[in-house]
C-alpha cells in the first residue's frame, strides 16, 4: 500500500514578531518544527505500514521547510517530496489544499491520505477536508487511531462530542488525525536522523504538479488577510482567596462594578 | 558563528526535545537521588548519545567533534546539575580517543556495551598527588606476557560507581618505563570491575547525579588489548582525548551559563521592585548585556575549536594552532559562566539561595569545569607557549 502524508512546518514559539505593513507574521530567525498533529499522522501511518508498504512525506514550502520533510524521512518515510514555487506563495488554506492535490495526482497511486486534524499556528483544520474534496475522496477528520487495515478497506476510531465512533470506510481515503490526550511525539534518533539523508527526496514545482495556477497562491485564495495583530496582552486578572461565602460576596461585587452582571 | 548542516540541526532538535523532555524536570531530582536514573541512561543510548563518536560498526554514531558539541550544548541547557552533561561528554571524547588508537578486539568488547548505556566509559588520569602534571603520577603499568599489570590508584575521577557497579571503565594512563618520563607512558583501558580495583567515593559540590571518587589498583592484570596507541607513546595521544573534553566543556559553559540568563531574564521581567520590574535597573540590564556577550563570544569558540578538531582529523589542521584555540576556549568558560549564573542567583534573592532554585546547582556544576580535563591556568601555560615558543615557559 502507499500512504501520502501532508506535513507543515510551523513556528516553534507563541511570541512572534507582526510587520502591520504587510500583514505577515515575521519569520526570519524563528525557529520552527514540524506541526505536532502531522507527527501524529505520521506515525499513525508507520504503525500501520507492513512490508512494502511506501510512506511519502509532502510539505508546501520554501527551503527551509527540507528540514520538517528530514525528520518525517527520520521518523521512518520513505520518501520526501517538497513542494516549493513562488506561485504558491500566499496561499490560503484553499490553495493550499489544492496545490497538494495536484501534487497527490501527479503521485497518482495510493490508499490514504494522512493529514493532521488542524495546524498549531492558523488552526483552521481545513486542509485535509479539502483535499478530499478536491479528490471526490471519502474523509475522516478527528481520527484518533486505525483499528484495522486491508486492501481496500479501512476501520477507524474518531473522537466525537459525545466520546468516540468506529467507522468502516472504502479506500482510498483522507484521514485528519488528532492524537490521544497521552500522545508524545517520538524523538528521532541520531542514526535515523543519519540514515535519512541518503533517502529520496524531491523538489517539485509548480510546472511539475501542473494543475490550475488560478487556484495556487494568492490567486486561487479565497481568503484575503486585511489585518494581523497580536491580541492585547491581558492584564493579571483578581485571585480571590477568602472562605466560600466571603468569595461570592466579592465576586458579585466585581462581577457589579464591571456591569458584567 | 558556524553554520550547522540540515543533519546537525535535526540531532540539534532531537537531543533538545529529549533533554527538555527527560532531563529538565528530573534534573534537580536526580542530585538529590545521586544518580542518573536508567531509563534517561536507556534513553540517551537509544538516541544514539553514549560514545556517539565511536564508529558506526561498534554501534556508535559516528560523529564529528562539531555533532558532538550540538549534543552537549542541549544536554547542558536541559540538565541544570550537568550530570547527564559530564556522563556525556566524558563518553564522546573518550571514545573518540578509544576509537582512533584502540584496538579492534577493544573497540568491539567495549563500544557496543558503552552506547547501548550497559557500561560507563571514562577518563581517569588525576590521581591524588597530582593531576595537572600528569607525568608526576605514580601509577605504573609492566608487560607481562600477553597482558599487563598495573599498580597504583586514580583519585576525583567521575563515573567510579557507575563502572564499578555496572560495568564498563576508564582510559587512563601510567608509566611503562619509568626512566624515560613522558616518553615511557601508556594509555589504555581499564575496567572498574577487575579484580584488585577498590573504588572509593567523594560527595562533589555539584554534578551529583553522577559519581566522583577513586580506586586503589593493586596487581591488575590487562589483557594487551586494552592497550590504546602504542606504548609508551601514551602521552602523545593523551592530549587528543583531553582537548576533545575541553572543547565539548566549553560549548556545555556557554550554554549553561545562557540558559541560566533566560531564566534570569524571565524572573527580572516579571518581578516588580519599587514600582517597575527588576529589568529596568541599569545595574541589571548592563550585566545581562555583558554576560550576555560573552557568553556567545564563548559558545563561537567553542565551535571553533570543535571545527580546529575536525580539521586536524580530516588532515587540514595543525596540531599547534588546534591545542591553542582549544585552550582559548576553555580559559574562561568555567569563570565566565560561573558569573554569569552568580548574578541571576543574585536578582533571584533569597530564592537564589534555595535548593530549589536550578541555578544554584548550574553555578555548582559549572564550577568544576576550571578544574577538570585541565585547569584554567594550563590554559594559560598552553596559549602562552604557542605564541611564545616552547623555551620560554614558565615551567620548564
Amino acid at each position: 500500500m502507499r500512504f501520502l502524508v501532508c506535513v507543515k512546518q510551523v513556528p516553534e514559539s507563541n511570541d512572534l514578531k507582526i510587520d502591520p505593513n504587510i500583514n505577515k507574521v515575521l519569520k526570519k530567525g524563528v525557529s520552527t518544527i514540524i506541526n505536532f498533529f502531522d507527527q501524529f499522522a505520521l506515525e499513525e501511518a508507520i504503525k500501520i505500514r507492513k512490508e512494502g508498504d511506501e510512506i511519502i512525506a509532502i510539505s508546501m514550502g520554501d527551503s527551509e521547510t527540507k528540514s520538517t520533510l528530514m525528520r518525517c524521512l527520520a521518523l521512518g518515510a520513505d520518501k520526501g517530496i517538497l513542494l516549493n514555487d513562488e506561485n504558491f506563495l500566499e496561499s490560503d488554506t484553499f490553495g493550499t489544499s489544492n496545490i497538494l492535490a495536484a501534487a497527490i495526482k501527479k503521485i497518482g497511486d495510493y490508499d490514504i491520505i494522512f493529514c493532521g486534524n488542524s495546524t498549531l499556528d492558523t488552526g483552521s483544520g481545513q486542509v485535509g477536508p479539502e483535499i478530499a474534496e478536491i479528490l471526490d475522496l471519502p474523509q475522516a477528520t478527528y481520527t484518533e487511531s486505525i483499528e484495522n487495515v486491508e486492501i481496500g478497506k479501512i476501520k477507524i476510531k474518531v473522537q466525537t462530542d459525545e466520546g468516540y465512533s468506529i467507522i468502516e470506510s472504502m479506500l482510498p481515503l483522507v484521514i485528519a488525525g488528532i492524537p490521544p490526550s497521552y500522545y508524545q511525539p517520538n524523538i528521532p534518533p541520531l542514526p535515523k536522523i543519519i540514515a535519512a539523508q541518503k533517502k529520496p527526496f524531491e523538489v517539485w514545482n509548480a510546472e511539475d504538479i501542473k494543475g490550475d495556477k488560478s487556484k495556487f497562491g494568492s490567486a486561487g485564495s479565497l481568503i484575503k488577510i486585511i489585518k494581523l495583530y497580536k491580541p492585547p496582552k491581558r492584564e493579571q486578572g483578581i485571585v480571590i482567596t477568602d472562605e466560600p461565602k466571603a468569595a461570592i460576596e466579592k465576586l458579585m461585587e466585581l462581577l457589579n462594578k464591571d456591569k458584567v452582571i | 558563528m558556524i553554520e550547522f548542516t540540515e543533519e546537525q540541526k535535526l540531532i540539534k532538535q532531537s537531543v533538545s526535545e529529549f533533554a527538555q523532555r527527560k532531563i529538565a524536570p528530573i534534573a534537580l531530582e536526580m542530585e538529590k537521588n545521586k544518580e542518573i536514573p536508567q531509563d534517561v541512561i536507556k534513553g540517551m543510548a537509544e538516541l544514539g548519545l553514549l560514545a556517539c563518536t565511536a564508529d558506526p560498526a561498534y554501534g556508535g554514531s559516528g560523529l564529528n567533534a562539531v555533532t558532538a558539541g550540538v549534543i552537549a550544548e542541549e544536554l547542558a541547557k536541559g540538565d541544570c546539575t550537568g550530570s547527564t552533561c559530564v556522563f556525556y561528554l566524558v563518553q564522546a571524547a573518550w571514545g573518540f580517543l578509544l576509537n582512533k588508537y584502540g584496538t579492534e578486539e577493544a573497540k568491539k568488547e567495549i563500544f557496543p556495551k558503552a552506547t547501548a548505556g550497559d557500561w560507563f566509559l571514562g577518563i581517569a588520569t588525576t590521581e591524588s598527588g597530582g593531576g595537572t602534571d600528569v607525568v608526576g603520577g605514580k601509577t605504573n603499568i609492566k608487560k607481562d606476557g600477553d597482558f599487563f599489570i598495573v599498580n597504583g590508584e586514580k583519585m576525583y575521577i567521575s563515573g567510579v560507581r557507575e563502572a564499578a557497579t555496572n560495568g564498563g571503565g576508564h582510559i587512563t594512563i601510567a608509566h611503562q618505563t619509568l626512566e624515560l618520563g613522558s616518553r615511557g607512558m601508556t594509555v589504555f583501558y581499564l575496567p572498574l570491575t577487575a579484580k584488585g580495583i577498590t573504588p572509593t567515593y567523594i560527595d562533589d559540590l555539584g554534578r551529583e547525579g553522577i559519581s566522583c571518587g577513586g580506586f586503589s589498583i593493586d596487581n591488575v592484570k590487562i589483557p594487551k588489548h586494552y592497550i590504546v596507541g602504542e606504548e609508551n607513546k601514551g602521552f602523545y595521544i593523551i592530549h587528543e582525548g583531553y582537548e576533545y573534553a575541553r572543547a565539548l566543556i566549553a560549548v556545555i559553559c556557554a550554554a549553561a551559563g545562557l540558559k541560566s540568563l533566560e531564566n534570569g531574564m524571565n524572573y527580572v521581567k516579571e518581578r516588580n521592585v519599587f514600582g517597575k520590574p527588576l529589568a529596568k535597573f541599569q545595574e541589571i540590564n548592563f550585566r545581562l548585556a555583558e554576560h550576555y556577550t560573552k557568553l556567545e563570544m564563548l559558545k563561537r569558540l567553542g565551535y571553533e575549536a570543535l571545527r580546529a578538531i575536525d580539521l586536524e582529523q580530516e588532515g587540514k589542521g595543525n596540531r599547534f594552532e588546534t591545542s591553542k584555540i582549544v585552550a582559548m576556549s576553555k580559559m574562561f568558560a568555567s569563570d565566565w559562566a560561573c558569573e554569569a549564573i552568580n548574578d541571576v542567583i543574585q536578582w533571584q534573592g533569597a530564592f537564589g539561595y534555595s535548593r530549589e532554585c536550578p541555578d544554584q546547582a548550574a553555578w555548582r556544576a559549572v564550577r568544576s569545569f576550571s578544574l577538570a580535563e585541565g585547569t584554567r591556568e594550563v590554559m594559560k601555560m598552553i596559549v602562552s607557549r604557542e605564541l611564545l615558543g616552547k623555551e620560554l615557559i614558565s615551567y620548564k
